[in-house]
């Protein structure tokens, strides 16, 4: 129980840290890369929930698929510049401003709000397959089957794009 | 549930016939099986069914807002041969793109869950990015899809993090769970909760272009093709604004009082910077959706209202918004296509050389002006009463300035097309099938302007 503790902390630390990288990183490389490590340590925070499967597909799908998709579009598009954006001073500061509200108020609400204890995940059960998906193909069927039509539709709209023609 | 089934079932089968070049039989079956499902949606009137533990619930609100979506979808299907005339290629992915976000929009009507109200907003809205982008060798619809996909899922990201935070308090996607979770502490709820609460607010006044979130809409309804901003102002609109209401009218209805002021800030600030823009604007297509940003303000008042009545109110007044917005739009496509812009000048001696379309576009603008006897303005005269009789008597005064504002840019065109002086612009050639639909438009909105109380006493 405590060095699962201590694993959480140190999961936590990597992710925020990765994260922060990703913004600050002057190279796009760099920044894919550090997504990477905050997807990985991410996955490790499931498997501390007892989310097996959770974990396994967040790698698989995150760090694996879409990852890969995002080197290659950097690589290829040769987008390993160092570069600035083009930002004005007022953009930056308003962002800062707006930003900084938005974590303020999250920060006291997370503060006042007692967050109850969790049961020691290890003696729950949902996170597994079996679980999963009973949970998936009976209160969730709907959403499930309807969320093949979106996937139908984005790829629908992806060779519509790809098309040579006007319109 | 029907619908949705038979819409997907038509969408596949439009894709199977374009894939087979049979172009002739595209629109055809398109109004056969929307005029299909829309008697398969009403045929479920009065029986309130709830499929799969509560996710989908067919009750009267949400029928007649299907309806409304079907009916958008056959009307921009009635000018959709006119807009792509001279295209060789059967079209069938655009079509099919426009049935998915119908679909995605009757489940944002009837949804009963807050997942299922996510994949149904998000079916939308990916039809939508790329609709938008789909005159691909065209800058503007380029910039167009780029600029709504990145805003958007930013929206969209806000709005799963107001989901998320509502879930962690409450235990429960449930709409009805939601509510009871609420009544059960007395409405004390934790600041997580409204936290969250906000943050989905902040989604939805991005999807209605409500203002501080309305900075998308000018240059992604200018961009898009001109069919393709038609139906995303309608469809669009009535799918969010029907998720909008039954949200806070199921789920955070016991919160209702203390939601009030944040409502009400954003539908004033709608309303009147929506009508200001909208008057300096000389492109048409920008002042439309700069209007829509207005119309979306008197939406976001029956929100703040709110009593028996509201549900039928909100439903009239998105029937006729939908009518004369589709109608002026179909004029303004004949318009471009044949004067190659969209800026006031094209109108000048349109009545003289095209008296049905001028009239159209004249009755049109009348409509969402507000002008009686139209539908427009009796949907506006039923909205304000509810909220006077409501005690927001200041927020009727504000709408009220706020629509005399929106005569002045309503009634450019129809000044330019009846009065203007000068040189009146040649004829321009429409077929007896674009004439018809727009005379059945018109008759529409001229018919419903003395029928108010059949609509409204629907719901």
């Amino acid at each position: 129980m405590i060095f699962s503790k201590y694993l959480f902390f140190i999961l936590s630390f990597i992710a925020i840290y990765a994260a922060l990288k990703v913004l600050i990183s002057k190279k796009p490389m760099h920044s894919v890369l550090y997504l990477t490590l905050a997807f990985f340590a991410i996955g490790g925070h499931y498997i501390l929930l007892n989310a097996q499967f959770l974990a396994v597909v967040h790698i698989i799908v995150y760090a694996g698929a879409i990852m890969v998709l995002f080197i290659y579009t950097v690589m290829l598009l040769n987008l390993n510049i160092q570069g600035e954006f083009p930002k004005t001073r007022l953009t930056a500061i308003a962002s800062a401003i707006a930003g900084g509200l938005l974590l303020t108020v999250l920060i006291a609400v997370f503060r006042t709000y007692d967050l109850k204890m969790a049961a020691d995940p290890s003696l729950n059960q949902i996170g597994l397959v079996k679980n999963l998906g009973k949970v998936l193909f009976e209160e969730y069927y709907l959403p499930f089957e309807l969320s093949s039509i979106l996937f139908l539709a984005a790829m629908v709209g992806a060779v519509m794009l790809g098309k040579k023609d006007i319109y | 549930m029907k619908a949705i089934l038979a819409l997907t079932i038509l969408a596949v089968l439009i894709m199977f016939f374009g894939v087979r070049k049979m172009k002739k039989v595209l629109l055809p079956l398109l109004f056969v099986g929307l005029t299909f499902t829309m008697i398969l949606n009403v045929m479920d009137w009065n029986t309130s069914v709830h499929y799969f533990n509560e996710m989908f619930i067919a009750d009267n609100f949400s029928i007649a807002f299907s309806s409304i979506l079907i009916l958008i979808g056959i009307l921009i299907f009635m000018f959709a041969n006119i807009y792509y005339k001279g295209v060789e290629r059967p079209l069938e992915d655009i079509y099919a793109l426009i049935l998915f976000a119908l679909i995605g929009g009757i489940v944002m009507a009837s949804f009963g869950n807050l997942i299922l109200f996510f994949v149904g907003l998000e079916t939308l809205s990916i039809s939508f990015y790329v609709l938008a982008g789909s005159k691909k060798f065209d800058i503007a619809s380029n910039e167009a899809a780029m600029k709504y996909f990145l805003t958007g899922s930013f929206a969209t990201g806000f709005l799963l993090f107001g989901i998320a935070l509502v879930y962690g308090v409450s235990g429960s996607f449930n709409l009805e769970a939601i509510n009871s979770y609420v009544i059960a502490n007395n409405g004390s709820v934790p600041m997580l909760f409204i936290t969250g609460m906000l943050l989905i607010f902040v989604g939805m006044s991005f999807k209605i272009a409500a203002v501080p979130f309305h900075f998308w809409s000018p240059d992604v309804y200018t961009g898009s093709p001109t069919l393709i901003t038609a139906f995303m102002t309608t469809a669009g609109k009535v799918a969010s604004i029907a998720a909008f209401y039954r949200l806070i009218s199921i789920a955070f209805i016991s919160l209702h009082a203390e939601l009030v002021p944040t409502l009400a800030v954003i539908s004033v600030a709608t309303i009147i910077i929506g009508n200001l823009s909208a008057v300096y604007q000389d492109n048409l297509k920008r002042m439309f959706a700069y209007s829509g940003v207005a119309q979306s303000g008197y939406l976001l008042m029956v929100m703040i209202v709110l009593g028996p009545k509201s549900a039928g109110i909100l439903l009239f007044f998105v029937l006729s918004y939908v009518i004369a917005t589709i109608t002026a739009f179909a004029v303004l496509m004949l318009i471009r296509e044949e004067r190659g812009t969209f800026f006031i000048p094209a109108f000048r001696g349109l009545a003289k050389n095209n008296p049905v379309e001028a009239f159209a576009m004249a009755i049109a603008m009348m409509s969402l002006a507000g002008i009686p006897p139209l539908a427009g303005f009796m949907a506006k005269y039923n909205l304000f009463a509810l909220a006077a009789e409501g005690g927001y008597t200041w927020l009727v005064v504000v709408a009220i300035i706020g629509s005399m504002i929106s005569i002045y840019f309503y009634f450019k065109p129809i000044l330019a097309s009846y009065f203007s002086e000068g040189e009146p612009q040649h004829k321009i050639e429409s077929s007896i099938n674009f004439k018809f639909n727009i005379i059945l438009c018109t008759i529409l909105m001229i018919v419903l302007g003395f029928l108010p109380k059949l609509i409204i006493n629907l719901l």
